[in-house]
């Protein structure tokens, strides 16, 4: 087919919705069929609404949410669709989307020591500070390739009824199967493991950075026969804990509140020695809607009521200050940004897992691997 | 060649070759390529393959566990497809039905089944425990027992076909000449049957293990994060930590030993024995 025939076929589609003999859906969706939409968006026949808009995040039921709390208010307000694509958007999914020069996602949601990574390579480009506002981002949540989207914690889950009046408070207890017997599950992908075995090992924690790669597969080492399991996904560090293969774990707070719900509390959590970090957004080089509306999305993403709902439907802290005020009280002890809980926490240092991230998990996967 | 030939070629036998170059050869040719200049020009990572204690432990490990799982698949691929080939009417459909229905079965679901089966709190576990046989739970999951076991339930059908193929073409009146000369059953297995089934023992085994040395589900989700094999550490390279020319690079490596082991195959059995 050679496109002068498409170019006839749109007139057709064109002529007939004029004369009001189709439908403004059956058009659109005419022309996908044909693949003509360059064509239509160049003679205007395409307003604003039909362009689209590309969020990538990693699936499942974050899709509906993002679509709650973020794409549908950005849709309204900017006239784009806003289409969520749960694909996942790793290093190398990034990577190879650019390399092969055809781009179509605009922004994803990636760890920002990732992002930062990416956008030193180029993969990804810099946030425009003059439409995304540093003082709607909690301090340390952004750089100059990403912007804080939502905060996480990998926190302690533990048996309330195995451990009773005595529950463990900190990382030194988790490693201690003398005063807490029972296995335990830490996560697969590394972050949180090695923070927590350094200060269970006595480092202070203001001294945590830089790790101490070593002492920390040390203790791990020595530790792995407690270890029911390294979770690699969510899914599995909750069947972990409900099944009862471990009685305490470091899990992401999101499936801690899920796992405490699941359990009638009977497993819990806290945020006391918690470690807090922010997932972020970055934009894709040469995405197809252009720097300007994925910075514009950004900005819009940093409403506060949109974090909220988030928060809501998935758990995730709000990486706005101005949130924290907006939580709904019987919401407050599931937000890791909670002034509160942000002080008993510890903060993950993004510039160590920048430069150190993948030749440590290297070596950390070599660690566990019996 | 004639008119006729020739467009019988061009329509039934180009296509396959057509679509294996551009669909294979081609991107094949890339990661070739990669392994040679991400991310810088030269031989820096066949030097990391051939150095790095880390990828020596990780190519270790698999072939160990393919070996093992290897070994396994066949013994009881072989006394399955004996059954499936001599066995009475009633005894072939059985197993018929017990080899084919998990084989359709996706591999994911296979895997996920097993940790249902056999974790602390599972089938055989509980069963053990009320059988008063253990008092505490055998650790049969998270671990290399686990990923073994996926495997090997995954493997066997794919040792049993090749098995069987050869089996069924042993003609029964050398077994019967073999007892009317008076040989016991075991000595009719071990000088009879046994060397004339050896192809299908040998074709299984390649078999078995070039197809265990690329798993990656079932080691990742029976091995509780602590089983990383090659497949799931070049996965690793590839898509989490975006080290493409040392991904590229062990898979050219893996393709090239699976390769020569292919070529040993082929050497050493006449190929269409084993698929019937």
């Amino acid at each position: 087919m050679n496109g002068a025939f498409q170019t006839d076929c749109f007139e057709i589609l064109k002529q007939r919705l004029a004369r009001g003999e189709i439908g403004r859906r059956d058009f659109l969706k005419g022309i996908a069929l044909l693949g003509v939409a360059p064509l239509a968006l160049k003679s205007g026949m395409l307003s604003a609404q039909e362009k689209q808009f590309v969020l990538v995040n990693w699936g499942g039921d974050a899709i509906k949410a993002f679509d709650e709390a973020f794409a549908q208010p950005f849709a309204k307000a900017s006239g784009l669709t806003v289409k969520i694509d749960g694909a996942g958007p790793t290093e190398g999914a990034i990577q190879a989307q650019v390399t092969s020069g055809k781009v179509s996602w605009d922004v994803v949601d990636a760890d920002i020591f990732s992002a930062e990574a990416l956008g030193k390579k180029g993969f990804v480009q810099k946030i425009n500070f003059d439409v995304v506002k540093k003082d709607k981002i909690l301090e340390g949540g952004w750089n100059d390739y990403a912007v804080a989207n939502y905060y996480l914690s990998y926190v302690l889950v533990y048996d309330k009824e195995k451990y009773g009046d005595t529950p463990p408070k900190t990382w030194a207890d988790f490693f201690d199967v003398e005063k807490f017997p029972g296995k335990r599950t830490m996560y697969k992908w590394m972050v949180g493991n090695l923070e927590a075995a350094l200060l269970a090992d006595g480092v202070a924690p203001d001294k945590l950075y830089p790790l101490d790669v070593d002492r920390a597969f040390k203790k791990i080492k020595a530790f792995s026969p407690n270890i029911a399991g390294f979770w690699g996904s969510g899914a599995e560090s909750q069947q972990l804990m409900l099944e009862g293969e471990a009685s305490m774990g470091l899990l992401w707070n999101t499936r801690a509140k899920l796992i405490d719900k699941d359990s009638e509390g009977k497993i819990t959590y806290g945020f006391a020695e918690g470690f807090l970090g922010p997932s972020s957004w970055a934009i894709m080089k040469d995405n197809p809607a252009g720097a300007e509306a994925a910075n514009a999305f950004i900005a819009s993403a940093q409403d506060p009521a949109g974090q909220v709902k988030l928060l809501e439907l998935l758990g995730n802290g709000p990486a706005n200050p101005a949130a924290a005020a907006m939580v709904p009280a019987e919401l407050k002890k599931d937000d890791c940004t909670q002034p509160e809980a942000v002080k008993v926490q510890h903060q993950l240092d993004q510039s160590w897992y920048v430069e150190n991230y993948s030749a440590t998990l290297d070596k950390f996967l070599a660690l566990i691997s019996s | 060649m004639s008119r006729r030939a020739l467009v019988e070629w061009g329509l039934f036998v180009a296509p396959l070759p057509v679509v294996l170059v551009i669909a294979y050869l081609v991107p094949l040719l890339g990661i070739f390529q990669w392994s040679f200049t991400d991310p810088q020009p030269g031989i820096g990572n066949y030097v990391k393959i051939a150095t790095d204690p880390i990828i020596h432990s990780i190519a270790w490990r698999t072939l160990r566990i393919c070996l093992l799982v290897t070994v396994v698949s066949v013994a009881i691929a072989y006394l399955i497809s004996y059954h499936w080939v001599f066995g009475p009417p009633w005894r072939q459909r059985l197993i018929e039905v017990c080899v084919l229905i998990p084989f359709w079965i996706s591999v994911l679901i296979r895997a996920f089944g097993w940790v249902i089966v056999l974790r602390p709190r599972g089938l055989v576990n509980e069963w053990l425990m009320t059988a008063g046989l253990i008092a505490e739970p055998l650790a049969l999951v998270r671990n290399e027992i686990g990923v073994v076991i996926g495997m090997v339930h995954f493997m066997v059908p794919f040792a049993i076909f090749p098995l069987m193929a050869v089996m069924r073409q042993i003609d029964p009146r050398v077994m019967a000449a073999a007892r009317g000369l008076g040989a016991w059953p075991i000595r009719r297995f071990v000088e009879v049957f046994l060397p004339l089934s050896l192809p299908g023992i040998v074709g299984a085994f390649f078999i078995v293990f070039i197809f265990a040395l690329g798993f990656f589900i079932t080691p990742a989700i029976l091995g509780g994060g602590r089983v990383v094999m090659i497949a799931e550490y070049v996965f690793l390279q590839m898509s989490q930590t975006a080290n493409w020319g040392l991904g590229a690079a062990l898979s050219v490596v893996l393709l090239v030993f699976v390769s020569i082991m292919i070529w040993v195959l082929l050497k050493i059995t006449r190929v269409e024995k084993l698929v019937g």
